[in-house]
């Protein structure tokens, strides 16, 4: 330990030299002295020092250690019990399909009571196709009709019998 | 040849494993490494604890909680960093947490202290006895935020230099100094009005 000289010589605010320090810790004159030229030191002087908790470091460390093995051993137990993550997600993922493929299916089409509608909406509607547009025909077989018409803007329709015509025109 | 030969005789040092070195063995699943941890470690932890928490029971309990805190977080300890820095952010965080939660009882427990030491005469002179500073300073430093408490025993009694409190506690080195400043003049006052024989002393000074 350094000498009271050298300690009061040496002493600054807020010091951090161990040997200052060290003597602050250790010599009740200094201490006396150091506190009325610095109300800080009033404080530091109990510290520095290393405590024993109750018992000793060996029981402590006992505890803890039997502590540590209790939660070894625990650990693979819980482990046993709990889901990883990669494995949680890819259920998850399972049952997020098969909820969404359920209820699709639950809104699928279902068997409904009858219900009475006008003849009109029960009608189901035709599918429209292009056909293909004949410009210039030319046939010794076919029989045409003409429609007759109500009047000027009514429409001339022609319905021409031919068999050698194809279905779909 | 003398030197040679000093060079070959193993110390301790060259024995023991650093605290990295410890972390490494432990990590790979050794069990007594952990404990030889434990034992380096327990003063500091426990005087740390000790002095924030102000009680010797409680202290050990925080200290050892501390420590199963560490084995179970030893995964996350990054070696590019001071062991002792990521210990004591642990034990700090654990003694924070447990003062939070029994501020209230130490509070009352103290008002009964402050009965006790008012009926000093305070025009008396006084030899300062380091067990007395010891319970002045649990009783003043109940004024003081868990927080507050932590950074002063960290600088005053650990020693601690600001910038290592900062890291510690993951704040600016700038909210160290003012959380100090905070507690030294609230201590003040809390002494002047609870010890005053203990103030005059640097009240005195011409």
């Amino acid at each position: 330990m350094i000498s009271c000289q050298a300690f009061r010589e040496n002493l600054r605010p807020g010091t951090t030299d161990a040997a200052v320090l060290e003597h602050l810790r250790k010599c009740d004159a200094c201490l006396d002295w150091a506190v009325r030229i610095d109300p800080d030191n009033f404080y530091r002087a109990i510290g520095g020092e290393e405590m024993v908790p109750p018992g000793g470091i060996d029981a402590f460390t006992e505890g803890v250690m039997t502590q540590v093995h209790l939660r070894q051993a625990e650990a693979p137990a819980i482990r046993r019990f709990l889901i990883p993550p990669r494995r949680l997600a890819a259920a998850a993922a399972v049952t997020a399909i098969i909820g969404v493929a359920a209820l699709m299916l639950d809104r699928g089409p279902k068997p409904r009571a009858p219900v009475h509608t006008p003849a009109a909406a029960a009608v189901q509607p035709v599918a429209l196709t292009t056909k293909p547009v004949v410009e210039t025909y030319q046939s010794k077989n076919a029989t045409i009709v003409e429609m007759p018409s109500e009047g000027p803007h009514d429409p001339k329709v022609v319905m021409i019998f031919d068999d050698s015509l194809p279905a779909d025109l | 040849m003398a030197a040679v030969l000093r060079l070959m005789i193993p110390t301790n040092e060259s024995i023991e494993p650093d605290d990295r070195e410890l972390v490494r063995t432990i990590r790979n699943g050794d069990a007594s490494a952990f404990e030889q941890l434990v034992r380096r470690k327990t003063s500091k932890v426990y005087s740390l604890c000790c002095r924030i928490i102000g009680n010797t029971e409680d202290a050990k309990d925080v200290a050892q909680l501390a420590f199963i805190k560490l084995w179970e977080n030893l995964g996350k300890y990054d070696p590019a960093y001071a062991f002792d820095t990521w210990l004591y952010r642990i034990v700090t965080n654990v003694a924070i947490d447990f003062m939070r939660n029994k501020q209230s009882r130490e509070n009352a427990v103290n008002s009964n202290l402050r009965l006790v030491r008012t009926s000093t005469d305070p025009e008396q002179g006084v030899v300062i006895q380091r067990k007395e500073i010891e319970n002045v300073f649990q009783a003043v430093s109940t004024v003081l935020s868990p927080k507050q408490k932590t950074i002063f025993v960290m600088r005053e009694m650990d020693d601690l230099p600001s910038a290592e409190i900062a890291r510690i506690l993951g704040c600016r080195e700038s909210t160290v100094r003012n959380h100090l400043f905070n507690a030294r003049k609230m201590m003040q006052q809390q002494l002047k009005k609870r010890f005053p024989e203990y103030s005059r002393l640097w009240k005195e000074q011409p």
